[in-house]
């Protein structure tokens, strides 16, 4: 029996985000059946980029009161798709909005939760997981005994196949109730436009070498030359200079992108626990004995003041 | 308004974790009260300071390591200590553990749940609104401020995707919080005395109320079939020296053999 997978499409700003194209190559790729749930408001440009993403159904709950993210009224839009589809096994990409609704979904369908997937196999007709646990200290092997697994998926776990396409078959679900308890009353924007760490393709980050709104903005300039997500150690957040949301480490963000620049981070465990899992490190401290050298790939030792600016010169010249 | 805390005994992350044989290194490892826990404990204690509410706290575990958690969580603050101590629920995945607190809420009858959003040690995020959807309560997770509107309402504010969600709860409700909500207390000399002392309501799961297959300890959802240990990153290559010539050579072997630019 082909197993069915229903993936809920990541929409931010009305565009379609890179996870849903990933999860459902994916989910070809182990043989299975896919279909994906978009939910939102004016959603009719994104309907084509659903098939083309990789599904053969598209689930779309399309509604004016679906503006604004709500938990509840997300989870019962998943939640009709589901009890249509029939699916084995339910995917969210990894944001805030996957993680506050995929455990409603689970806990509706009894279904086994897991968070922070690296990767799903099917063995002998039962699906096996591997995700990390203790703050990516180690990492787990889990075999799924329960008929349903909901998932969320770590941010770049998964690789889109080129061109995969599906066809265009869409179902409109019924909107949902709005949330009468949890009613949400508006969303204060981050900055117009903010690269979101968790599918930046290169993120630079400042610790506490930077020392003050200076140094911050001398990076956040690197940043912007790179297109790049902006991101902080916990002392810079303690310290006022950053939001929490720019946190990368234990109790903020994980980030796995191509490139992480860290720009005067000492290279805290907690901090390390956060980017480790980054493609290429590069790290610019002027202590030579950083632990943050002990993972970078190329460590460059010296004032940072001094290093930015030739690096952003550099960098330019390299690309042109 | 009374609060119960929902608060989880963990491994201490700031130790060293070692796999060896499939299996985690038991030996040298302290059990802590998980951080994000911490932030609900001093969200709780908190609101009993400014708005005269009544807290509890709840742990689920045996042994001196739970003990020490709950009274960590009297030495902050707390008033009321319950341990649900059951091996049974050893194993337990988050579904099990919502299901063991929605017969404590229930018994309780309380305004409030406050949780950390996620346990140190699972990092799975899901028991806190695994129970609010078990008790059909309304639920924030991930919440930064929690502000009271009156004895029925709080205002939350909850980091989403786009930005910070002003979201308005009708209690009851569930909360699971942040780190960054506020600061945890440290204990002070006075409050660790007083917490040696303070009575918890120790209760097994028959004592509690259902048994073992109700909240599903009998049949797991999952099984963890295997620990590894995670591919240590290896120190690559150090520069030091002309900062215009290291530069140049570093972005000149990103660009070449590491092709991220």
């Amino acid at each position: 029996m082909t197993t069915k997978v229903l993936v809920v499409a990541d929409i931010k700003h009305g565009k379609l985000k890179s996870s849903t194209p990933e999860l459902l190559s994916k989910a070809r790729a182990i043989g299975a059946e896919t279909a994906v749930v978009a939910i939102g408001s004016h959603m009719e440009s994104l309907i084509p980029r659903l098939a083309d993403a990789g599904a053969d159904t598209q689930y779309v709950a399309d509604d004016p009161g679906l503006e604004l993210f709500s938990a509840g009224p997300w989870a019962s839009c998943v939640a009709e798709a589901a009890g249509r589809f029939a699916p084995d096994m339910i995917w969210f990409g990894f944001s805030e909005s996957g993680k506050a609704v995929a455990p409603r979904v689970a806990a509706r369908l009894d279904a086994a939760c897991a968070t922070d997937i690296t990767d799903v196999k099917l063995e002998d007709g039962r699906v096996e997981i591997t995700r990390p646990a203790i703050t990516n200290k180690v990492i787990q092997r889990v075999q799924v005994n329960a008929a349903k697994l909901v998932a969320v998926v770590r941010a770049g776990a998964f690789e889109a196949t080129q061109g995969i396409g599906g066809t265009q078959n869409v179902v409109m679900l019924s909107p949902p109730a709005p949330d009468a308890g949890a009613v949400i009353k508006e969303i204060v924007s981050d900055a117009g436009g903010e690269i979101d760490l968790a599918d930046a393709g290169i993120v630079v980050s400042v610790g506490r070498g930077v020392k003050d709104q200076a140094g911050v903005a001398l990076a956040k300039q690197l940043a912007d030359d790179l297109t790049a997500g902006f991101g902080s150690s916990r002392a810079m957040v303690d310290a006022g200079f950053m939001p929490h949301s720019k946190q990368v480490g234990q109790t903020g963000k994980i980030v796995a992108p191509n490139l992480y620049i860290a720009i005067g981070i000492s290279g805290a465990i907690q901090h390390l626990a956060g980017m480790k899992g980054s493609k290429v490190i590069l790290a610019v401290n002027k202590d030579p004995e950083a632990p943050i050298f002990s993972v970078a790939d190329y460590g460059i030792v010296g004032d940072l003041f001094e290093v930015v600016p030739i690096l952003r010169e550099e960098i330019k010249k390299i690309r042109s | 308004m009374k609060i119960l805390t929902t608060v989880k005994t963990v491994v201490d992350v700031e130790l060293n974790i070692h796999v060896d044989n499939g299996a985690i290194v038991e030996k040298g490892l302290q059990y802590v009260m998980n951080a994000w826990d911490e932030s609900a404990v001093e969200t709780a204690v908190r609101l009993k300071e400014t708005n005269g509410a009544e807290t509890t706290l709840v742990s689920i575990g045996g042994g001196e390591d739970t003990d020490k958690v709950i009274r960590r969580g009297f030495a902050m603050g707390i008033e009321n200590g319950i341990q649900i101590d059951d091996p049974g629920l050893a194993q337990g995945d988050s579904s099990v553990l919502a299901k063991v607190l929605q017969k404590v809420y229930e018994k309780g009858g309380y305004d409030l749940v406050i949780t950390g959003k996620q346990a140190q040690d699972t990092d799975n995020g899901q028991t806190g609104i695994m129970l609010a959807e078990y008790l059909g309560l309304p639920c924030v997770s991930n919440a930064v401020a929690i502000e009271v509107i009156d004895e029925r309402h709080v205002k939350v504010s909850r980091l989403g995707d786009t930005g910070t969600e002003i979201i308005e709860l009708a209690l009851p409700a569930v909360i699971t919080v942040d780190v960054s909500i506020n600061e945890p207390r440290l204990p002070q000399m006075r409050g660790i005395m007083m917490a040696k002392k303070k009575g918890i309501e120790v209760m097994d799961l028959a004592s509690l109320g259902p048994s073992l297959e109700e909240v599903g300890a009998r049949t797991p959802k999952s099984k963890i079939v295997e620990f590894i240990a995670p591919e240590m990153r290896k120190a690559g290559r150090k520069f030091e020296g002309d900062a215009s010539e290291i530069t140049a050579q570093v972005v000149a072997l990103l660009a070449g053999d590491a092709r991220v630019f």
